[in-house]
């Protein structure tokens, strides 16, 4: 039998990086947090919002209060009210440039070099942490430095950990086949 | 005067105004150098390449406004109050805006300013600019728009909020799927009036009508390379505040990045410090200059 459907709450935030910051925080604390667009009202451009079951409210905003994750409101959603997910796992692109890997993610790419997996490039986005991102990114070793989503604050970045996590992914599976 | 705008990635960089100089291993902007790795790093690239493209055509200097933002946007509400404040003052011709963190209130302000002037700027926007004018449903009052395949996705889906929300995504571009795509974004008034689509086959369109494709020189390894995009930005930028008719400026663009990446002969581990050194030199080629 389906499950019914619950009554649903949005948290909105005024910075991208807390939004980012959220369901991470809520899952571990055993809330079940899905990572949305916000409704038109509330866009800038760089948005994410997270939906909630409505009954979890109040356990939800404790842990984000306590974790330091700054929410700007809290909405309850009639049912049915449909919000459109991130769909960024649908949005992969590989291509092989003989020596590099590049791995697209919507509007972000990520290159590296076969054999070493040192980040080459970082293309696309359009906020200030990306290029921020490229100069602490570039020259690393995918796996062993720094990770977009820990030093980002945007959308842009969480996109852009996306096709980190998937390069970092078929690095691995080379170096396993090559040994 | 064509005025550059956008936020630099270091965070003690203040709010900076001035005339621009670009040359390889140094960018000034009124008494701030910025040297190294700084010179073509995000709006840095666009700036340079539009300071290349001048010197190379003998046009008069940009200038530029920037200021530091890592990603929590105090640069950005800072330069776009700023430039709302003094922008009758500063009466630009072009103003294109480049890397900012989007915003609402901050952001309508300017546009609805620039809208008020007696002589209102040419106005452009790509990356978080172009994302930001679309957000708030402002994309009509921009001039011209410099999307990649992703940022037109994002364009012509009137529900997606950012190109993550986007529901069908363009990664084989083609005759058929830009002209589409452009013609559904200008059609649901997510686009402005030109755009310049930075593909491996680049698309000028008008009104959402492509008006030419430009796919010669071809340089696939330019895909890769982080800040190809900026710099058709700052060369169209460059091209249209020396006068040239804006389809004309967007055309001869695409032509010099593209005759750019065949002077480079670029890997996918190229640097885009090492193409901007060559744009000179090719929009001497493009324009017979």
């Amino acid at each position: 039998m389906p499950e019914e459907e619950k009554d649903k709450a949005l948290i909105v935030f005024d910075y991208i990086y807390h939004a980012m910051r959220a369901k991470p925080v809520l899952e571990e604390a055993g809330i079940k947090a899905n990572e949305v667009a916000p409704p038109v009202e509330y866009r800038t451009g760089c948005d994410l919002a997270v939906e909630i079951d409505a009954t979890d409210v109040d356990a939800a905003e404790d842990i984000l209060i306590e974790k330091g994750v700054m929410m700007l409101d809290i909405l309850f959603m009639p049912k049915g009210s449909g919000f459109v997910p991130v769909y960024l796992t649908k949005l992969m692109k590989t291509v092989d440039y003989g020596g590099f890997v590049m791995v697209r993610c919507g509007n972000m790419k990520i290159t590296y070099q076969k054999g070493s997996g040192k980040i080459v490039n970082i293309s696309g986005g359009g906020c200030p942490d990306i290029p921020y991102l490229g100069m602490k990114l570039y020259g690393t070793i995918i796996g062993q430095g720094p990770k977009p989503r820990v030093l980002g604050k945007t959308i842009c970045a969480y996109t852009l950990e996306h096709a980190y996590e998937k390069a970092l992914e078929i690095f691995k599976k080379e170096n396993k086949k090559g040994r | 005067m064509l005025l550059l705008v956008g936020t630099v990635p270091i965070e003690n960089l203040p709010l900076t105004y001035g005339r621009v100089h670009y040359q390889p291993d140094k960018l000034t902007i009124g008494d701030y150098v910025l040297e190294g790795q700084y010179v073509t790093l995000g709006t840095a690239a666009m700036i340079s390449s539009a300071s290349a493209t001048c010197q190379a055509i003998g046009a008069d200097a940009p200038y530029a406004l920037v200021m530091g933002d890592t990603g929590m946007g105090e640069g950005t509400m800072k330069i776009l109050k700023y430039l709302t404040e003094e922008l009758n003052n500063l009466a630009p011709s072009v103003v294109t805006l480049h890397y900012i963190l989007p915003t609402r209130e901050q952001f309508m302000n300017f546009v609805n300013t620039a809208h008020k002037m007696d002589k209102r700027p040419f106005l452009i926007a790509d990356a978080g600019a172009l994302l930001n004018a679309k957000a708030v449903k402002m994309a009509p009052q921009f001039d011209l728009f410099t999307p990649d395949p992703g940022e037109l996705s994002f364009l012509a889906d009137p529900d997606a909020a950012h190109p993550a929300y986007v529901q069908h995504f363009i990664f084989s571009v083609d005759q058929t799927e830009v002209p589409r795509l452009s013609k559904d974004a200008y059609d649901h008034g997510d686009a402005p009036r030109y755009m310049i689509v930075k593909a491996p086959v680049d698309h000028v369109v008008v009104e959402g009508k492509t008006v030419a494709t430009i796919n010669d020189p071809n340089v696939p390894t330019m895909e890769p390379i982080g800040g190809t995009g900026d710099t058709i930005t700052g060369e169209v930028s460059a091209l249209i505040s020396s006068g040239m008719d804006v389809v004309e400026a967007c055309i001869a663009a695409c032509k010099i990045n593209r005759t750019t990446g065949e002077l480079v002969q670029p890997a996918p581990d190229t640097t885009i410090a090492q193409f901007i050194p060559f744009i000179g030199e090719a929009a001497k080629k493009v324009l017979g200059k």
